[in-house]
């Protein structure tokens, strides 16, 4: 096959970054190694290339199950195999942006549940703050160790066509996605032999010891016991839950398997109740214990809140911290970092309008067709409105609903994902692209494993990478 | 170790242990229904490795072979056993070894390829040996690769608590055949077809010759000593993994170790003649008894924490 035709379907976007050309259609100098390693691969290998990846993603057991009707179809989270590559300095950037951030949000956090300097002194509104569905009450004046509430968060960057990262979402929850970060990893050195070394890539794959590590000074036991609480095997994110508790040798258990006496919390084993001491939980606040939240939930443990509240067992991350990545508290992050860091932020924010405010709803509905719609409880892409791709009557619909509960809503002008080469159909096109690199905190401080998930939105023009969506990922390349 | 991952290594195991026994099965009476089908027809089969609801039954030899393996609604299958051993070994990742996980994966994936079904069609052996080498291969992995600890001990109980019940039903399988015929030479059919259902014809032949002699298959199956299918060497190795656990302190002394003290015993003591004065159905029924109590006691022992 001919060189040139690998990149003869190439066509840019209009208005937007592309992290391989730039504006004069050169390859930027991060990509000229890996380009040389394409240009002297035939398409046929690099169709092998490809279904290897698929192959090594089942074999692994690499998957996720979409239930439908009862039936458990299981998928592979699609891998574009051309990693995305990002240069030492535009790392630094992130790196250093995102740990001013966690620092501003980590102060918010414990601040909102304690002294509340920040509403007393007009900065954030204190009504915003009550009618978030993600403040707890519970943790109310809860001392946690070393005054962290977000030891692990997934930012989610995204490059607009000014060359910029802006932040998109704060995830402080229970971001999931390392593993796919960890695997597709291991799937590129088998893929391209030599060519990582070679590139000074940075090793991703000492983040299981670091998370480890962050898990254990949370305890003042020499060996505390540290469990991995899992909602369950149909849980989507289950296939992460097993990798991370397999490589850092600790239990996986599921809330069944802990019980709750004297506030402290046990997991039943074949030799007795045994104390935990640490729990990495990937279930959500509203599950965690049926006795102070969803009082249905049985994916959590009846009574672990009160044990949480005496100090008996850590809770990773600590219950509450979604009242810091709300959609509408969002807004508010540059002016947080300002108020307790008295810096710039070094990472913008996304113009957000908020639709309760009666002029920006007039402006949003104005320039509905440049803007995205999004309820400030909702994630994976659900129930959001991309105005120029929405029809005259689903504008209408989703007004009129915007219109009963405005302050639910804010709404953003349509972004410019920049975009990065996809290997799709034996060529390289362009596809939109964002970034979640993956921070932890712990009492020495805050460390970002260089790199993260690249999500990828395979359909062509498309701008949502979420994964229940047709999005994929890409491995992450940061060199030197 | 959690109670559920002790209650899910049993069952991972004895899940692949009933999959090698059933292929085996299979395979050996494919051969002997294609010599004389009126002797080893596959009703019988499909009534024992099937639930109590099932309602199909065939005597197409590949009909059956496919409902036996690849039927989803057959919830013994080999898919379907597969698929729960599976199940059971990736809520465990963190307990067995990594190697052991990919061939239980990858045998989950083979089995779900679509062009598995033309397999059997064009040489059912082969398609049901291809299947039970990834049981050999399973064997093999965990022997080399799983630290002896309580996850491998717990694996062996079930593997071993299924091999006796199954090497049971096997038995009691072929004895109803046995006593509809009076022919002799019919009679010893079916003593070689046990023997070949469970592995042990070619030390038969080694011990004692093309001599086929009832008592002899019987105390072969029941009570030799180095035989890796007899029913003494499931209990006896049973029985030892059992008091490794006890040892380690991840299972109770309570009532197992002296069941399976006595049932051993028992097994080793009894002469042929006892048996035969017993009968051998009653003698079978015995152990099963015992070997649902032993089973019961380890449930308990997992169970009964939970509060």
């Amino acid at each position: 096959m001919a060189k040139t035709d690998l990149f003869s379907s190439y066509d840019l976007l209009p208005k937007t970054w592309d992290e391989m050309y730039n504006d004069s259609s050169v390859f930027r100098t991060q990509y000229e190694e890996f380009i040389t390693y394409l240009e002297n691969t035939s398409s046929e290998k690099l169709t092998k290339k490809e279904d290897l990846a698929k192959q090594l993603f089942m074999s692994q057991g690499v998957t996720f199950t979409v239930y439908n009707d009862n039936e458990g179809i299981e998928k592979i989270f699609p891998f574009d195999i051309v990693p995305r590559i990002i240069t030492s300095s535009e790392w630094n950037k992130i790196e250093s942006g995102i740990k001013q951030r966690l620092k501003a949000l980590n102060l918010f956090i414990k601040d909102i549940y304690n002294e509340q300097f920040i509403i007393k002194d007009g900065i954030v509104p204190g009504e915003l703050i009550y009618s978030c569905p993600n403040y707890l009450r519970e943790m109310k004046g809860v001392k946690v160790p070393h005054d962290i509430y977000v030891h692990i968060s997934g930012v989610d960057l995204i490059r607009n066509n000014d060359g910029e990262f802006y932040v998109l979402e704060d995830n402080l929850r229970t971001p999931s996605g390392v593993s796919y970060m960890l695997e597709n990893r291991e799937i590129s050195k088998r893929l391209f032999p030599g060519i990582l070394p070679k590139s000074n890539v940075r090793s991703v794959s000492n983040y299981p010891n670091l998370l480890y590590k962050k898990l254990k000074e949370l305890s003042n036991k020499p060996e505390p016991n540290i469990v991995l609480l899992t909602p369950g095997i149909y849980n989507s994110a289950y296939y992460e839950h097993t990798t991370l508790a397999r490589l850092m040798g600790i239990e996986l258990v599921e809330g069944s398997d802990l019980v709750v006496k004297n506030h402290y919390v046990y997991m039943k084993t074949t030799n007795g109740l045994k104390q935990v001491d640490v729990i990495y939980r990937r279930v959500d606040d509203d599950f965690l214990d049926p006795l102070e939240f969803n009082e249905k939930s049985v994916l959590g443990v009846a009574g672990i809140m009160a044990a949480y509240r005496k100090g008996h067992v850590n809770i990773v991350n600590a219950p509450g911290t979604g009242i810091a990545d709300d959609k509408a508290i969002y807004i508010y992050v540059p002016d947080m970092i300002k108020y307790y860091l008295g810096e710039e932020p070094i990472l913008k924010n996304i113009e957000t309008y908020q639709l309760g405010r009666p002029d920006e709803l007039d402006y949003v509905t104005k320039n509905i067709k440049d803007m995205v719609i999004k309820k400030t409880d909702g994630s994976g892409g659900y129930g959001m409105l991309m105005g120029h791709e929405a029809t005259k009557e689903e504008i209408k619909d989703y007004l009129d609903n915007v219109k009963k509960k405005p302050e639910n809503f804010i709404a953003q002008p349509i972004l410019r994902l920049s975009t990065a080469p996809c290997y799709i159909d034996g060529k390289l096109s362009p596809r939109c692209i964002d970034l979640r690199p993956f921070a932890l905190t712990g009492k020495d401080g805050i460390d970002i494993c260089p790199g993260g998930l690249t999500r990828v939105a395979l359909k062509k023009g498309s701008l949502v990478v979420n994964s229940s969506q047709g999005g994929g990922s890409k491995d992450t390349w940061v060199i030197e | 170790m959690l109670s559920r991952v002790a209650n899910n290594l049993i069952w991972l195991d004895r899940y692949m242990e009933r999959g090698n026994g059933i292929l085996s099965l299979l395979k050996v009476n494919y051969y002997a229904n294609q010599d004389s089908p009126e002797l080893f027809s596959w009703t019988p089969i499909m009534k024992t490795f099937t639930t109590y609801d099932n309602e199909f039954y065939t005597e197409d030899s590949l009909e059956c072979i496919k409902f036996m393996v690849l039927n989803t609604e057959n919830s013994n299958s080999i898919l379907n056993i597969v698929t729960k051993a599976r199940e059971n070994a990736r809520s465990v990742q963190e307990h067995i070894s990594r190697e052991l996980w990919l061939c239980i994966n990858n045998y989950y994936l083979y089995l779900t390829k679509n062009d598995l079904p033309k397999k059997l069609e064009e040489d059912p052996v082969q398609f049901l040996e291809d299947l039970r080498n990834y049981h050999l291969v399973y064997y093999g992995t965990s022997d080399i690769t799983q630290e002896r600890g309580p996850s491998y001990y717990f694996m062996n109980i079930g593997k071993y608590l299924e091999r006796v019940i199954l090497i049971s039903d096997f038995t009691s399988l072929k004895l109803i055949d046995i006593s509809n015929t009076t022919d002799a030479l019919e009679k010893s059919f079916y003593w070689k077809n046990l023997l070949l259902s469970i592995g042990g014809y070619q030390l038969y032949l080694k011990t004692h010759k093309s001599t086929f002699n009832e008592e002899h298959v019987i105390s072969m199956v029941f009570q030799d000593k180095l035989f890796p299918r007899s029913v003494y060497y499931c209990i006896n190795k049973l029985n030892k993994h059992i008091n490794q656990l006890i040892d380690c302190k991840e299972l109770e002394k309570n009532k197992i170790d002296f069941l399976l003290g006595k049932l051993e015993s028992t097994i080793k003591y009894t002469t042929i003649e006892n048996i035969n004065n017993q009968g051998l159905t009653s003698f079978i029924s015995d152990i099963k008894e015992d070997i649902r109590n032993i089973s019961l006691n380890i449930n308990a022992v997992y169970f009964s924490q939970n509060n």
